[in-house]
């Protein structure tokens, strides 16, 4: 693929103009009832929007003091974070928050008008099942390798990880491990493309790769490429948008990306995107959202497609924001 | 994160551009359910969790049962005392009958907007009331469950279980609606954890009985829903458990994926499950040295026998690999035949081979079987402690080759393994 953005025919060229326009107008739509319906999701929202744009290069498309202000507004005195004002606290929305600081360079703010950093680390600490190792969503207990993920995700960028029981989460994801080299919700769950994310790049952040059995696993994610280029996220399932971040960010973090056929995914990637109104959708033809704007685009971004800022396939996140946060 | 369901699956991409009486006719929907919503948070902000509270939870978790915060709000109704106050027909089981959809919007596939300029201010309410820590077990407002005896069921057991009844129910056009909504999910669970908390154990048997019906019904409409397989086990590993009382469910399990394999021989949630159960199996069985290779030859002879049906099946040979890997790492995976000799296993993964090549002669241009053969072959060396002989390397050559030629979306892993086998045309130190 040539590596320059206008050396590429139509099909393949990236909408940047109109995926920015419909982000930024996503908070505008107020008079359409689904605004209202996907409350419960507004910081993740957020985050997945603001991922987006840093990855096309536009990260000041949305207002930072805007930004920040709104974040704050959803935190709780306990430290975690809700979807939105009023809304109670849960680790998705929280991780999100911390990303989201994160990108912005907004951890001082954190301390000076939130809750601190050390209050939030304390609410997810306060998440994971001491006996179990593995983490809940929220008070009400729900367990899954997603929230042990956000877990690290989140402490880890707040240089808190040493709040948790590092080595209890990590034989907890060993016990989600199947013979076919994925991983699952829980120890017995089938393997899932989605977990396979949570449970490898939480053993990436714990430093524990050689627990992963790259061979095998990189198998099974290559061969989740089928006809027609997209991914998808088992065995004899259709391919969607979003396990080209699942997939391919598990493969990247093996070492094994080049296992599956570059060009093709590129092309469905950009078969799914709106280049009039913006957005990318699920397969091509459907209908838009942001959930599948940013993982295209950061799979796009994985597949080192020219002019896309480079991502960082553990955090999601732009690799310039995590090398600084992380101080790599 | 993961999905959160809150994203567009399988929406066809329509013209966003609305008429008037469109637009007219989402400003009063929004109205309506603004106004609800806050009449919701409103009165929770306030510590209000009345059974009145809880009817309007119903009416929002019909149009939204994405909305966590409510469905938190619902929980902390049933806690706050309402569990033995809040009767069976007061409020639930007439207003949530199973036919009583009201909804009709989808919610479980509407858009995620993200909201940057948000200016509203925090809710004034408190946050979280909850304990901090996590444990699965909520804490119920009643103290410990009652002793097991033989009596009838208390007064606030009965009313206890007609109220958890009524919930259950009242979930269930809503999962039905959104069968891969994480919260409808968990809001079950804890329900049933709240009847082992509440009834002693007889009753609270009950309660988690009905619950394996469920899983199956939801996996008769969709039968690879995540939710459901892992609903199922988390059910049939507490019908299993001493706080309720259980046994073993194992042959049982074993036999539900028969039947799910017979009606659909590609549903790999169900071979992954058989996986799962076989060591268990073995073991409950009792099974000696024969008993596990008659097993071991049974599930080869159906695996094969399906290879033959759909060769280009991932499902049927991810299953295959599975009982291959028995045989190759004993140690590494859990053994169904931990007595066979390396002369058993070596001549087990011979006839496989043998088997897969016979495939060869129906189908010919089918990658899968070339990747069997060359993986089977390579363990088979690794057994045997040697090299490829010379025709085993010309045929994992001409393997490879088609491989790459049938499949040429993988060839940088064919490339790999031509590099680390040492298989590249001509060179060679065979």
């Amino acid at each position: 693929m040539p590596q320059t953005f206008n050396q590429l025919p139509e099909e393949l060229q990236l909408a940047t103009t109109a995926h920015v326009k419909y982000i930024q107008s996503l908070d505008s739509r107020k008079d359409e009832y689904d605004y209202w319906l996907t409350e419960h999701l507004r910081l993740n929202g957020l985050y997945w929007g603001l991922t987006a744009l840093h990855l096309l290069g536009h990260p000041d498309a949305l207002p930072r003091s805007e930004t920040i202000d709104f974040v704050l507004s959803c935190q709780h005195d306990s430290g975690g974070f809700g979807a939105a004002p009023g809304h109670d606290a849960h680790m998705l929305s929280t991780v999100s928050a911390v990303q989201i600081l994160a990108m912005i360079d907004a951890f001082d703010e954190l301390e000076t008008r939130g809750k601190g950093k050390a209050q939030v680390g304390k609410y997810i600490a306060n998440l994971q099942n001491r006996e179990t190792g593995t983490f809940a969503g929220d008070e009400w207990g729900e367990e899954d390798t997603r929230f042990l993920y956000g877990a690290f995700n989140a402490l880890s960028l707040l240089g808190l990880l040493d709040l948790v029981d590092v080595d209890k989460a990590v034989n907890h994801i060993a016990a989600c491990a199947n013979f076919d080299g994925g991983y699952g919700v829980s120890p017995g769950a089938e393997s899932h493309a989605g977990q396979i994310f949570t449970c490898v790049a939480a053993l990436t952040i714990a430093g524990r790769q050689d627990l992963v059995d790259k061979e095998r696993l990189g198998r099974w994610l290559s061969e989740r490429q089928i006809a027609g280029g997209g991914l998808n996220g088992r065995p004899e399932k259709k391919e969607d948008v979003c396990y080209s971040w699942w997939v391919l960010s598990s493969l990247e973090m093996i070492g094994k990306t080049h296992w599956i056929d570059r060009d093709q995914l590129v092309a469905f990637i950009l078969r799914c995107q709106d280049p009039e109104r913006g957005g990318i959708s699920d397969r091509p033809g459907d209908m838009v959202d942001v959930w599948h704007t940013v993982f295209g685009i950061a799979g796009l971004s994985l597949l080192q497609y020219p002019g896309l800022q480079p991502v960082d396939e553990v955090y999601c996140m732009p690799k310039s924001a995590t090398a600084w946060v992380l101080g790599r | 994160m993961a999905d959160q369901g809150g994203s567009q699956h399988g929406i066809a991409r329509t013209s966003r551009v609305r008429t008037d009486e469109q637009k007219k006719r989402d400003l009063e929907r929004i109205a309506r359910y603004r106004e609800l919503e806050d009449q919701v948070r409103a009165r929770a902000a306030e510590g209000d969790y009345s059974p009145a509270v809880f009817q309007l939870t119903s009416r929002l978790l019909r149009l939204n049962p994405e909305y966590y915060t409510i469905w938190n709000v619902r929980r902390r109704c049933l806690i706050s005392g309402s569990f033995s106050r809040l009767s069976a027909g007061s409020s639930c089981s007439t207003a949530c009958s199973t036919s009583s959809r009201t909804a009709t919007t989808a919610p479980s596939s509407t858009s995620c907007s993200s909201s940057s300029s948000a200016t509203t201010p925090p809710a004034p309410g408190p946050p979280t009331a909850g304990k901090s820590g996590t444990t699965a077990e909520p804490t119920p407002a009643a103290a410990d469950p009652p002793e097991a005896t033989e009596s009838e069921p208390s007064e606030a057991e009965t009313r206890d279980l007609a109220t958890l009844q009524a919930e259950l129910v009242f979930t269930i056009p809503l999962l039905l609606e959104s069968p891969k909504c994480y919260w409808i999910w968990s809001y079950r669970l804890w329900l049933l954890q709240q009847a082992i908390a509440r009834l002693r154990a007889p009753l609270a048997r009950t309660v988690w009985e009905e619950e394996l019906g469920l899983a199956t019904k939801m996996l008769g409409k969709d039968r690879r829903n995540f939710h459901a397989w892992g609903y199922r086990r988390h059910v049939v590993a507490r019908l299993e458990s001493p706080s309720l009382r259980g046994g073993s469910m194992v042959e049982a399990e074993f036999a539900y994926t028969d039947r799910m394999i017979m009606s659909d021989l590609s549903n790999f949630s169900a071979w992954h499950s058989r996986s799962r159960l076989i060591p268990r199996l073995l073991a409950e069985r009792g099974a000696d040295e024969a008993a596990r290779r008659a097993f071991l030859d049974k599930e080869l002879q159906q695996i094969r026998e399906a290879l033959n049906v759909g060769p280009e099946d991932q499902s049927l040979w991810y299953y295959h690999q599975f009982l291959i890997l028995n045989l190759v790492y004993p140690n590494k995976h859990p053994a169904m035949t931990p007595g066979f000799t390396l002369q058993d296993r070596v001549a087990y993964l011979r006839r496989e081979i043998e088997e897969i090549k016979e495939l060869l002669e129906d189908y010919a241009d089918i990658q899968l079987i070339y990747e069997g053969l060359f993986e089977y072959t390579l363990y088979l060396c690794q057994l045997e402690g040697k090299k490829p002989k010379a025709s085993e390397r010309t045929d994992l050559v001409a393997w490879l080759g088609k491989l790459k030629q049938l499949d040429p979306m993988r060839r940088g892993r064919w490339a790999d393994l031509e590099r680390e086998h040492d298989l590249t045309e001509g060179g060679s130190d065979v």
